[in-house]
């Protein structure tokens, strides 16, 4: 450790520190564009200026190390000046978008002005002009006009994604952010660069114009969308979630996330949900409440013994891995107990990043779940026991995400062959609703509406604490075991009729991003 | 003391440039002397000649070559041949005049450092010097001067030439090492410094054409000899390009020290006749400008130009006489910092364009009260603000010339045209 002082105050931070890296630990306010703690240094932004005592010129925070006995300050008159002009050089080529800016209300042009900056602009000069609304890729909008050059995008596809798809091409204050011919921005990450671009230049296609910042809550939980079980944000208002970021956590994910897992919020969505249970039975359908329906199957269910099999597959929590199973044992009185993997074939894939070939968020948690109550079936078992006939009713706890999911087709129709198919899910499927046999359907709780922990592919335990409801009456598997067993579960209201709720691409027109780069 | 021919002594001998023609006149002899030296009495030499860069900042050779790590890992040495500062064109002289001295002072200069590997990058517009040095490179490679065992010594070592695509920024030595190394020419941030992580992250050695050719007059004569010429500060001869308003421009060697007025008025064969001297950029177009009156007591060394808040830069000094508008030069310059910005730090980025459409809305009549202060202002906050010097070297010429001639400017804006070309509309060269 190395002491140093910092506007003032004696602090201890470790050797080889930079002194960005100081304030930031020390809880300092210091204002920069450029550093970023995820990508490597790359001092342009210019804002980060410090005085140390001793050197006559100010020094940048994000390029000099700690030395013992430094003393820095940025809080002296001649450090305000400079980065209240550095701010200056920022703005004088920026456009006046805040009003229709995707990233006002998050913005760090914004931000920094009411710290830093609140003067009176001396730009009298016409600005520059830069491309406006470019199409990088599938995933990313890029407005150069907004562009503070800060290269931090660069730096990602350089140094995280290692795709290098992104250039500062030209120079001086002609210079712009662009894609290297034939090479569009289209990578597993891409999206990261939205989250980490300081001002509203790159913007997600996804969430662009969808919602004003301040109309949206986040919490904090984990990506359902892999078994690697980023740390992420969600953000949501009564409509539902609207976009995914990540969230700094050194022990799984560092700084980011891939671009699958932002797109696992859709299918938490009301549109994609199972919202109410039903039965069909004899040509009939009915539609109750999920707790009633509950309630119903725990009396067929109580002491079936094997004639029941029940099927789970990754999504769920410990908690109710160790609920279900333990319901099975000791009331159903069944070992029948089997795994579903989605895709075997690619299931122990990973990308070098983040992504795994496991696409559910708890497959270690239910394999010690399994084995801790001895249940260890074989698929063939299950599928040979309803071919027999010595399998009558198969309960499953279905996928959440449906798209993971590519078996489903083919699953649903294989355990349909049982006399009897209890499905508890989170997601509406064609496949289910097709079904016309004896089937009973329950909806359950995504993760961002119920609590409990997940066990990511390194053993890592994880918890989630409910963060809103989408589907009012869907159950978590506790609360439907619960209600098998007949205990009273709060029932819920059903959901309020006419609450619209966003459509994955829904309302975007075709064609919205129209100009390319090299066209003046 | 008047012009000396040193280090450009066999400059007008076409056969200079040949490999035979400049054996004839020793070439290639100090280069087999150094070989037989220790490396490290080599660079003692060099330290104790005082040879400072002829690049532009002044930095002494040797020490800078001390810097160099001991980690066994390879390094390389760079001829900085990009010469793209206004004003400058010295190196052009060594390279199509002499090619053979600047490989031979490579050469030596790669021993003395322990690299086995040698560029020059030369500015892309310079296709001539480029074609004389790529013909003097093979023929040193065929005579065995560069490649294995040169000279029997045991040492080896490669030299290729690289030419650039033609940016000023590439002729900062971080920009240059961008360049080589095929990036975005852009300069780095520093440190780490190119002599511990440079070329390929491995430690380097960047300098001037100059600089490299002097070290071979430095071997024949030792520091002492070398420093028969110039002050105790500022060692040895240097090449000085001229141009402007003299009747005679071109280069010139004359010892450090010299006096400014002696080179325009006995070298240079003075000014125009009826005309007045104005002012002189003494060192490249970044350097600041300094007054008639400041001439006369200005003398061609380091200190001298220092001393007057000024720099002796790359030798290249701009002559302005009484018939050029300091508006118009002003904008001229400030038009070629704003196009040769690289864009990475967001002072000069910002700053050079800023500064270009003020000065360019006073040359077009269009010229404001505050536009002086602004300026002012502009440029002292990208002074000393980012990666490299370019952003300084944009914003000292505007500092000087509204300072050291603000009633010119002055005049420009309030009646809407120059005090010296009157209401002769500006020709738009740049737009
Ligand atoms: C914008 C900029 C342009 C430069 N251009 C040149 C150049 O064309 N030639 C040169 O030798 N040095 C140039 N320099 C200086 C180099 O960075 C470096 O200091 C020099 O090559 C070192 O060589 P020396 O020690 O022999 O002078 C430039 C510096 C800056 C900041
Ligand atoms: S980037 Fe920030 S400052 Fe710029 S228009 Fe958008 S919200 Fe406004
Ligand atoms: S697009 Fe954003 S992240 Fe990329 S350089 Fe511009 S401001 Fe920085
Ligand atoms: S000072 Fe200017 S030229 Fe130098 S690195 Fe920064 S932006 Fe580029
Ligand atoms: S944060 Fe240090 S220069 Fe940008």
């Amino acid at each position: 450790m190395v002491t140093i002082t910092i506007n003032g105050k004696e602090v201890e931070v470790p050797e080889g520190s930079t002194i960005i890296e100081a304030f930031y630990q020390n809880k300092q306010d210091i204002a920069h564009y450029c550093w970023h703690p995820g990508l490597s240094i790359a001092g342009v932004c210019r804002l980060c200026m410090v005085e140390i005592e001793g050197n006559p010129r100010l020094q940048i925070a994000c390029n000099t190390q700690v030395m013992p006995g430094m003393k820095v300050n940025n809080q002296s008159a001649k450090v305000k000046d400079a980065v209240k002009w550095g701010l200056d050089f920022h703005l004088i080529n920026h456009p006046l978008d805040c009003p229709i800016c995707d990233q006002a209300g998050e913005c760090g042009l914004q931000d920094q002005y009411m710290k830093y900056g609140q003067y009176d602009s001396e730009m009298g000069e016409g600005k520059v002009k830069k491309h406006k609304v470019v199409d990088l890729g599938p995933r990313v909008v890029l407005d150069s006009e907004r562009c503070i050059l800060c290269s931090r995008c660069v730096r990602f596809t350089d140094e995280v994604s290692k795709t290098n798809e992104l250039g500062i091409f030209n120079r001086g204050d002609r210079a712009e952010v662009g894609t290297f011919d034939g090479k569009p921005l289209n990578n597993n990450y891409s999206q990261n660069v939205v989250d980490i671009c300081p001002v509203g230049a790159l913007t997600s296609k996804d969430f662009r114009f969808r919602q004003r910042v301040w109309f949206l809550k986040d919490a904090e939980t984990i990506c359902t969308g892999c078994s690697t079980g980023c740390s992420v944000k969600v953000y949501h208002n009564k409509e539902g979630l609207f976009r995914v970021k990540p969230v700094y956590n050194p022990a799984v994910n560092g700084h980011w996330m891939c671009d699958q897992g932002r797109d696992v919020y859709k299918f938490v969505n009301k549109d994609a949900r199972l919202l109410d249970a039903k039965v069909v039975s004899g040509g009939k359908t009915e539609h109750m409440q999920a707790t009633e329906l509950a309630k119903r199957l725990g009396t067929t269910l109580k002491g079936a013994g094997k004639s029941v099999a029940l099927v789970l597959t990754g999504a769920y929590t410990v908690e109710e891995y160790d609920a279900i199973l333990n319901y099975f044992k000791s009331e159903v009185q069944t070992s029948n107990v089997y795994h579903w993997i989605n895709n075997p074939e690619n299931f122990d894939t990973f990308d070098g990043l983040l992504l795994r070939g496991d696409r559910n968020p708890n497959t270690k948690g239910l394999a010690e779940a399994l084995s801790k109550n001895g249940f260890n079936g074989t698929w063939k078992e299950l599928t040979d026991g309803i071919s027999t006939g010595s399998i009558k009713t198969v309960v499953v706890a279905g996928p959440e995400n449906i798209a993971l999911f590519p078996d489903l087709k083919a699953k649903v129709s294989e355990l349909a062959r049982a006399a009897k198919l209890i499905w508890l899910g989170a997601a509406k499927s064609a496949d289910l609703e097709a079904l016309t046999g004896d089937v009973a359907l329950l909806p359950t709780k995504s993760y961002v509406e119920k609590s409990g922990t997940f066990v990511n592919h390194a053993g890592l335990r994880q918890t989630v604490k409910r963060v809103t409801t989408i589907v009012p009456g869907a159950l978590s598997l506790t609360e439907a075991v619960a209600a098998m067993k007949g205990e009273d579960v709060l029932a819920q209201p059903k959901q309020q009729a006419g609450v619209a709720s966003p459509t994955v691409g829904a309302g975007r027109v075709n064609n919205e991003f129209t100009l390319t780069r090299g066209v003046w | 003391m008047a012009e000396i021919k040193y280090l450009s002594e066999h400059y007008s001998k076409p056969e200079f440039k040949t490999l035979d023609g400049y054996k004839k006149h020793g070439g290639y002899e100090q280069l087999a002397r150094a070989l037989k030296m220790e490396p490290q009495k080599i660079i003692d030499e060099v330290k104790a000649s005082g040879l400072r860069g002829r690049g532009g900042a002044g930095f002494a050779t040797g020490v800078k070559w001390g810097f160099l790590p001991n980690n066994g890992e390879p390094r390389y040495l760079l001829c900085n041949a990009d010469e793209s500062e206004p004003g400058t064109f010295k190196d052009r002289l060594m390279m199509e005049r002499a090619p053979h001295q600047l490989i031979e002072g490579m050469l030596i200069s790669a021993f003395a450092i322990k690299s086995k590997k040698a560029y020059i990058y030369i500015r892309g517009e310079y296709m001539g010097p480029a074609a004389i040095l790529e013909k003097a490179i093979a023929e040193a490679k065929a005579a065995g001067l560069i490649g294995k065992n040169i000279l029997g010594s045991g040492f080896d070592c490669d030299l290729d030439l690289y030419l650039g695509a033609g940016a000023y920024i590439c002729g900062e030595e971080t920009g240059m090492i961008s360049s080589l190394e095929g990036l975005k020419g852009q300069p780095k941030l520093k440190p780490p410094f190119p002599a511990v992580q440079g070329y390929l992250r491995k430690p380097t050695i960047v300098n001037n054409v100059e600089t490299l050719a002097a070290v071979v007059p430095i071997i024949r004569d030792g520091a002492a000899g070398y420093r028969k010429y110039g002050t105790e500060k500022s060692a040895g001869t240097k090449l000085f390009s001229i141009s402007g308003n003299v009747n005679k421009p071109g280069t010139y060697e004359v010892p450090l020290g010299y006096k400014l007025m002696d080179l325009i008025n006995i070298e240079c064969g003075g000014l125009k006749p009826g005309r007045k001297l104005k002012a002189v950029v003494p060192g490249g177009s970044s350097a600041p400008v300094i007054t008639a009156e400041e001439c006369e007591k200005a003398t061609l060394d380091y200190e001298c130009l220092a001393q007057m808040g000024t720099m002796l830069g790359s030798g290249a000094i701009i002559v302005i006489d009484d018939s050029n508008c300091m508006v118009d030069v002003l904008s001229t310059i400030s038009h070629f910092y704003h196009h040769e910005s690289c864009g990475q730090c967001t002072p000069c980025r910002e700053g050079t364009g800023w500064m270009e459409r003020i000065i360019h809305g006073i040359v077009h009549g269009h010229g404001n009260e505050g536009d002086l202060d602004l300026l002012i202002k502009i440029a002292d906050n990208m002074k000393g603000r980012t990666i490299c010097a370019l952003s300084d070297a944009a914003a000292l010429p505007v500092l000087s010339f509204v300072t050291k001639f603000r009633s010119e400017f002055e005049y420009f804006i309030r009646e809407k045209k120059s005090q010296v070309r009157g209401g002769q509309i500006y020709a738009q060269l740049h737009h």
